[in-house]
């Protein structure tokens, strides 16, 4: 084997002939087009939300489903119970005044907290960042969530209560 | 051979960092805009509102279109061993 010259520049050099500042500098061209190719992307989740939503519509509550005897569950109380489907969804059943019950999907519009009924304030609370939903229309009273709380229909028969899927209002 | 293009780049050097940041600008600005729609659209879609879902896609996909392109218009990077030009000296004029 040859001794290598000190003074000359090694072989690898020579070889890849890119100097580091070179290989890690990102000119104004390079992050135009990645610019645009993050514009892509960005319609490209777009256009997912949209295919999303057409092939795979949410699926209604098929039925009415048993949840608890009515004696069982105080005025001012709160159940909680699930309904299995394609996905198990929690919700929560909330004995508000004498014949008036209401549900509520129990997880919160923000993000996804367990949701409580707090009968001091008759209010529903979400206590992970302050969230309040009206116990009587699942509205947002206060805080971060976006959306109100996704309601269920509550049937009483013959003292047991049967949660259905919501009727739309003015359709 | 000199043309049009290489006489306005010699003769407006700053033009080239006018266009590049015109554009970084402009798709920036759609950028914003695409994830406000997405933000919008992810919100709405959860809430069955697939019409909005729809608007915001073809809204996101007109951005995309018009920020790809504009790369069109990016300028050619400045090349340091390009073509030199003709010095004109003396021995060069027409002779009388």
């Amino acid at each position: 084997m040859s001794k290598e010259d000190p003074g000359k520049e090694p072989s690898w050099k020579a070889d890849f002939p890119i100097e580091s500042k070179r290989a890690t500098h990102v000119s104004r061209r390079e992050f135009a087009k990645f610019l645009g190719l993050l514009s892509g992307a960005f319609a490209l989740s777009n256009g997912f939300i949209v295919i999303k939503a057409m092939a795979f519509p949410s699926e209604k509550l098929e039925g009415e489903h048993f949840v608890a005897n009515a004696a069982e569950v105080p005025v001012g109380e709160m159940v909680q119970f699930e309904i299995s489907g394609e996905k198990t969804i929690p919700y929560i059943l909330i004995h508000l005044e004498e014949n008036e019950w209401r549900a509520f999907e129990q997880k919160c519009t923000h993000l996804t907290c367990a949701v409580r009924y707090r009968k001091t304030e008759n209010k529903i609370e979400c206590p992970c960042h302050n969230g309040w939903f009206s116990a009587d229309t699942g509205e947002v009273l206060q805080g971060p969530p976006p959306r109100p709380l996704p309601q269920l229909d509550v049937v009483v028969k013959e003292g047991k209560v049967y949660v259905r899927e919501r009727e739309r209002e003015n359709v | 051979m000199s043309n049009f293009r290489r006489s306005q780049n010699e003769a407006h050097p700053n033009k080239t960092n006018t266009i590049l940041t015109g554009i970084i600008l402009l798709q920036i600005l759609f950028v914003s805009m695409q994830i406000w729609l997405l933000f919008g659209a992810l919100n709405n879609a959860l809430e069955e509102n697939f019409g909005f879902a729809l608007t915001t896609f073809i809204g996101s996909l007109i951005m995309a279109i018009a920020s790809i392109w504009l790369l069109k218009y990016l300028p050619e990077p400045i090349r340091k061993d390009g073509p030199k030009k003709p010095q004109v000296t003396a021995s060069n004029q027409p002779k009388n």
